[in-house]
């Protein structure tokens, strides 16, 4: 044995299926992200609306499933689904009876209720100004709902967002429990077919680290488009000589009021 | 007073024929909660008319502006714009809006657009003008307020008088018939209130009817027809600027004055 815990054989050996792996990972990861997505606005209008009837489901949908342990959700929906004799009866069996669609559903419910709160606090920072002027222009409500406050909102949310991605690819690995083979899957296969547990566990989440900081990198350039009203002031502000002379100014300042005040 | 309230440009309304009129509210009440913001307002304005409203903070003189294009809703009495009344039905509030442009304490410029998109929104969403046509339009009021050269750039990189000028411009772009003015220089740093009167008072020589909230008393002598003296929800007294700063009336409007005037 030597000195390192890793052996680069067995690494470099398992990485295709490690890579396999992943690329269900990533998978599942887009499925539910633009599943989630394309949910949480109407979920989150829902959940704002001034009807009980729209916000009263919608609260008790957020709070259940942001309640609800995911291990916990997976395997009432994996085991769960299969006890519904309509569903395994029913035509939609295919979806309900395979583990990855399972997977999906389950990571679903739990990543809409978080994106919930992501989106309604992201709506509600956009200044009522704003839509009240956007309202006295004469623009149409449904119209001042896509060009001011949603695009203001992404913006605002979009920090909250990015945490709320980065938790979910990690945690995506627990869907290996409801015999989904991602990433984590795999890395406790060779781990069981070899005792070593330290090579794939670290090949693993040395993978998982790339995927994560693909993501903080797309989250910068997403950033840097959508703030670019804000980076327009920057570079105007950015002469280094302007930038000092204001300091020396303050400064300045700063020593007459001393003075002033001896 | 001095040669700036004998030059107003306005003929006394009581000696012109009668113009159609514009605004007419008859009996209007306004609560918040418990709290009667508004309490039996009665005001006619006609076509061409400018009107200052003044008032102590918390008198009402906001809410009142602020119930013509019915950003808030009244809760009693009548509120017809050019021959449309307000009755909450959300086509007339449409219809009403397009009336009335409306300028704001805080700006409320659309951070995220710039000048020119800022100007371009509201008539292709409010009046679905084509493109180029709304670019036409922004450009030409952009210039109208003298800040055509500043088009492409961020709302945040403007002075605040500029973003001022340019909600104006924004508000104009929808061809408004009546404009309101909600306090539109109390936000503004003393050597930027001077170019905002400047734009209203072009506004004002060219015959648009205008209702203003406004501490500017010299705007008032210089263009109003008639000033409005509100206090605790009611219109306490209203007279031409020269009656109501040569000669008040009530206790309370000279109280007022003697304050703001020091």
């Amino acid at each position: 044995m030597n000195a390192l815990p890793i052996d680069p054989a067995l690494a470099w050996e398992s990485l295709p299926a490690m890579l396999r792996g992943l690329m269900t990972t990533v998978v599942v990861t887009v499925i539910v992200l633009a599943l989630g997505l394309m949910l949480c606005v109407p979920v989150t209008l829902a959940r704002m609306s001034r009807n009980p009837l729209l916000a009263w489901p919608a609260a008790v949908f957020v709070v259940f499933f942001r309640g609800a342990p995911l291990l916990i959700l997976l395997y009432l929906v994996y085991y769960g689904f299969g006890q519904i004799e309509v569903l395994r009866d029913g035509p939609l069996w295919f979806i309900f009876g395979s583990a990855f669609a399972c997977a999906v559903i389950g990571l679903t419910l739990n990543h809409v209720a978080f994106m919930v709160d992501v989106v309604r606090g992201s709506l509600e920072a956009v200044p009522a100004g704003l839509t009240e002027a956007s309202a006295a222009l004469g623009i149409p409500p449904r119209d001042t709902f896509r060009q001011i406050q949603l695009p203001l909102a992404m913006r605002y949310g979009l920090k909250a967002y990015q945490n709320e991605v980065v938790m979910f690819t990690k945690g995506t690995a627990v869907i290996s429990v409801v015999t989904v083979i991602d990433l984590t899957a795999v890395a406790n296969e060779v781990f069981e077919l070899t005792y070593d547990p330290f090579t794939p566990m670290l090949t693993a989440g040395a993978l998982y680290w790339c995927l994560v900081n693909l993501i903080r990198l797309g989250f910068r350039k997403l950033e840097a488009y959508l703030s670019r009203h804000h980076i327009a002031v920057e570079k105007q502000r950015q002469p280094a000589s302007a930038g000092f002379t204001a300091l020396a100014a303050r400064w300045k300042l700063a020593l007459s009021q001393k003075e002033q005040v001896l | 007073m001095t040669s700036l309230a004998t030059e107003a440009p306005m003929a006394s309304p009581v000696a012109e024929p009668l113009r159609p009129i514009a605004v007419e509210m008859t009996g209007v009440d306004k609560w918040y909660g418990t709290f009667q913001a508004l309490k039996g307002i009665d005001l006619t304005v006609r076509k061409g008319e400018k009107i200052v409203i003044c008032g102590p903070s918390g008198s009402g003189k906001s809410t009142l502006i602020r119930c013509i294009n019915r950003l808030e809703p009244h809760d009693k009495g009548t509120i017809t714009v050019n021959g449309i009344e307000l009755d909450g039905s959300p086509g007339r509030t449409q219809d009403v809006r397009l009336e009335c442009g409306m300028v704001f304490q805080q700006f409320n410029l659309f951070p995220h657009l710039t000048i020119l998109e800022n100007c371009m929104l509201a008539p292709r969403l409010g009046r679905g003008v084509a493109k180029e046509q709304a670019e036409a339009i922004a450009r030409r009021y952009l210039e109208r307020v003298r800040i055509g050269e500043q088009a492409m750039k961020y709302p945040s990189q403007l002075s605040g008088g500029q973003q001022q000028r340019v909600a104006i411009a924004r508000a104009l772009c929808m061809e408004p018939r009546i404009m309101l003015f909600d306090e539109p220089t109390s936000a503004l740093d003393p050597e930027m209130i001077k170019e905002v009167l400047q734009v209203m008072e072009d506004l004002a020589a060219e015959g648009m009817t205008m209702i203003c909230v406004t501490h500017e008393m010299g705007f008032a002598r210089r263009v109003a027809n008639r000033c409005v003296f509100m206090d605790k929800g009611e219109i306490v007294e209203e007279a031409t600027a020269e009656d109501f700063f040569g000669n008040p009336d009530s206790d309370r409007l000279k109280q007022f004055l003697a304050q703001i005037l020091h």
